[in-house]
């Protein structure tokens, strides 16, 4: 399947009008960066902008670089705990010139990520960055108000952002929809915008995945998938966040969040593994740590302790999450995991076949494992290859096999010839 | 009630039975084969009383056959009213056994009848604890009951067992035993067949009657016995999807591989456990080219699959673990299929 690109990048705002709302902390930001661009450094060098999530706070930065001609330097909070990549980074991002004598942002997605006590390195060392950078330092974070990021706080200009309304995710789903010429019923981009609750980075997605699934998007396709509220995700979007998350917590927040049960959260990794990852290495370690995770399940099964499920969790989420050799945003489309349609099918065959083997067993004096290994494969030729069908009629009948067991035994097509006389001879 | 006697009669003359089942020995006149068994056995037949006993040897060897012929001979045609037969492999744990075999011995017994007989197949499977409390069991019931204990390698079974037990070994049965006796069944069935047909059989099956029965019946049934059918007959009742996974999965194609997977577990009701063990099987069987030192590396995850199957929830999950692995290992090595 061919990776498309994902249309919250195509559809990034290019210019800082583009940016939907948050008219505030526009003004508050570009005010903040123009002083930089005149050449003065501003009181404070670092600004936090901190809102819920996909209200624009990124958006709004890579808006600003594209319009000033900026170039952004990402950096990833957790790499800031060793002190060598503080030294790298102080050193090459914050004080060299840009190449092609750029101006640069130097960008902090997600700070709030690091809060915690393990991460007192970080915090550190941000405030090192912020304290020798020549460049403006952008953050961001949903939730900027724990203790330890209080050094950060008072080191920052401070920006919020507000929610979106619904008024405003509408009209960005509209302008996607005419730009893909997709078949939108405004009442169905309704129902995606509301239930996104200001978060229009997962509206996109989801008119992404029913736009793309379905040629249209119709308010019955969205009632059937865009169902979940109050922080519970649909499984799709649970996956993707599981899948493109950044850091553990969120990794594993994301499955949490899943509206699934346990046991059919592993299956829905289990599917998509290979959906998302390539790469044969990547994928081995996928599936290395959700076969940990369903260690940790057979155990909770077994014993009937529940404090093994968090164990589980980091390993079907982030264990599985991180099993990517680097980190880039990938686009794939999480669908209903095969197996779930097959689950009834799989326990139906295997019990088929012990019903056989019972059956079997006591007839040929011979235990039911021996028939399933010794009988069993040459029963099947019979009845798949036998040149008159009429003979596994009659073997049926020796054995009271059920419909069911000839169906297993003969495969659906041979099935029928070998009813057909089975059927007759029942009556007589 | 009549209307349904005459039902069960005339399915009765439709039913075709499997040749395993219709031309096993009734009688220990009619075993063909294991002459120094067959005499000792008739002679505590005579005697009306035998010591427990242990039947040791090889699969298809006639070890459950002497079995129930011996209780036939001894009891008469509704034998099974005196014979238990227990599973070991079946039955869930030595307590199953336990109770079954204590409401089993306290009916009582005519007085024509010295003995009743518990059958336990497959008495190697069971764990030493579980033997222990066995041969408690056997020493309880002593007085009305004899054991029959049947086993494909006695040396799993413990000491005080085997020293309780006249032990019986049997062997492997001779070609000219096997392929007399498959021509005999195709006399009584009217089946065309070639005689070299037969001795590819019995060199296919090792000496294991009932396969090489089972496999006669395969290949009368899909055409003339000839030596391509018999192979065609073991090439389909030996299907190479678990080979084709492995191969696919070395070449890389994980979700080719994992669809072979499934159908492997929906079309054959196979489970994990089935699957790894035939895995294991092919590492070893030369089909599949690998450096020697990565096929005790698979070996060795393998196990560690089988392992995780025990401890863990769902089959498939720890398969595609396995498979993941196998592809990772042939992009390492550069896997040609």
């Amino acid at each position: 399947m061919a990776r498309r690109i994902p249309w919250i990048i195509k559809y990034r705002p290019k210019r800082i009008d583009d940016v939907e709302d948050q008219d505030k902390a526009k003004a508050q930001f570009v005010a903040w960066l123009k002083q930089w661009l005149s050449g003065k450094t501003p009181s404070k060098k670092a600004a936090l902008l901190y809102g819920p999530a996909g209200c624009g706070k990124t958006s709004l930065v890579e808006a600003a670089a594209h319009e000033y001609g900026l170039e952004i330097v990402e950096m990833n909070a957790s790499d800031f705990r060793r002190r060598s990549d503080i030294e790298r980074i102080a050193g090459v991002a914050a004080v060299q010139r840009s190449l092609f004598a750029r101006g640069k942002i130097i960008l902090l997605d997600e700070v709030d990520g690091i809060s915690g006590r393990a991460d007192q390195g970080a915090v550190d060392a941000i405030l090192r960055l912020i304290e020798i950078s020549r460049y403006p330092v952008v953050m961001t974070a949903n939730d900027p108000w724990s203790q330890s990021l209080k050094p950060i706080r008072d080191a920052s200009l401070l920006i919020p952002f507000n929610r979106l309304t619904e008024r405003h995710v509408l009209n960005v789903l509209k302008k996607i929809c005419a730009a893909e010429r997709l078949e939108c019923e405004e009442e169905a981009l309704r129902i995606i915008a509301r239930r996104s609750e200001g978060d229009l980075r997962s509206a996109i997605n989801d008119l992404q995945a029913i736009g793309e699934g379905y040629g249209r998007v119709t308010r019955a396709l969205v009632q059937q998938l865009v169902t979940y509220r109050n922080r519970e995700y649909a499984p799709w979007d649970a996956l993707r966040n599981m899948f493109n998350a950044k850091y553990i917590f969120q990794a594993k927040m994301a499955l949490s969040q899943a509206n699934l049960d346990y046991d059919q959260v592993l299956l829905w990794v289990n599917e998509h593994i290979p959906t998302y990852y390539k790469d044969p290495e990547e994928i081995w370690r996928a599936y290395e740590a959700l076969s940990r995770a369903d260690v940790y399940m057979g155990r909770i099964r077994k014993t009937g302790s529940w404090e093994f499920l968090s164990y589980a969790f980091e390993m079907a989420g982030p264990g599985v999450a991180f099993a990517r050799k680097q980190y880039k945003y990938r686009w794939a489309k999480f669908t209903m995991p095969e197996r779930i349609k097959l689950l009834a099918k799989y326990k139906k065959q295997r019990e088929t076949r012990e019903g056989i083997a019972m059956a079997l067993s006591k007839r040929l004096a011979t235990s039911r494992r021996t028939v399933k290994r010794e009988v069993l494969p040459y029963l099947r030729v019979i009845f798949r290859n036998a040149k008159n069908p009429e003979y596994a009629a009659r073997i049926a009948l020796a054995y009271g096999f059920t419909e069911e067991m000839i169906r297993f035994l003969a495969g659906e097509d041979k099935a029928r010839e070998v009813l057909a006389y089975y059927r007759k001879y029942a009556r007589k | 009630m009549i209307v349904s006697e005459e039902k069960a009669r005339s399915r009765r003359v439709l039913a075709e039975l499997l040749w395993a089942e219709k031309y096993r020995p009734r009688t220990l006149d009619e075993i063909v084969n294991q002459d120094e068994i067959v005499a000792r056995l008739k002679k505590f037949v005579e005697e009306k009383n035998a010591p427990h006993l242990l039947f040791a040897g090889p699969p298809g060897t006639g070890k459950t056959t002497a079995a129930h012929c011996f209780a036939h001979d001894l009891y008469g045609e509704d034998y099974h009213r005196y014979m238990l037969e227990l599973n070991a492999s079946d039955e869930r744990g030595i307590e199953v056994i336990r109770s079954k075999v204590k409401e089993f011995a306290r009916a009582k017994l005519p007085g024509n009848i010295p003995f009743k007989i518990v059958l336990l197949d497959e008495a190697d499977n069971m764990t030493a604890d579980a033997q222990q409390a066995l041969r408690r069991l056997m020493e309880m019931y002593t007085a009305t009951t004899r054991f029959i204990l049947i086993a494909n390698y006695p040396s799993k079974i413990i000491e005080p067992i085997q020293s309780r037990c006249a032990v019986f070994r049997f062997t492997p049965l001779k070609k000219e035993d096997v392929v007399s006796r498959l021509k005999w069944i195709c006399e009584q069935e009217k089946v065309d067949c070639e005689e070299n047909a037969l001795e590819t059989i019995y060199d296919i099956s090792e000496g294991d009657m009932r396969r090489a029965i089972n496999i006669l019946q395969a290949a009368a049934a899909i055409g003339r016995v000839t030596v391509d059918t018999v192979y065609k007959v073991v090439g389909l009742a030996h299907p190479h999807e678990i080979r084709e996974m492995i191969k696919l999965a070395l070449a890389g194609k994980f979700t080719e591989a994992r669809n072979r997977l499934r159908t492997l577990m929906i079309n054959y009701g196979l489970s994990g456990n089935d699957i790894v063990k035939q895995i294991h099987r092919e590492i070893f069987s030369g089909e599949i080219q690998l450096p020697e030192e990565y096929k005790i590396l698979i070996a060795d995850y393998t196990g560690e699959i089988q392992f995780r199957l025990v401890e863990g929830a769902d089959d498939e999950i720890q398969l595609n673990a396995f498979i993941a692995r196998l592809a990772f290992i042939g992009k390492k090595l550069g896997y040609k299929a």
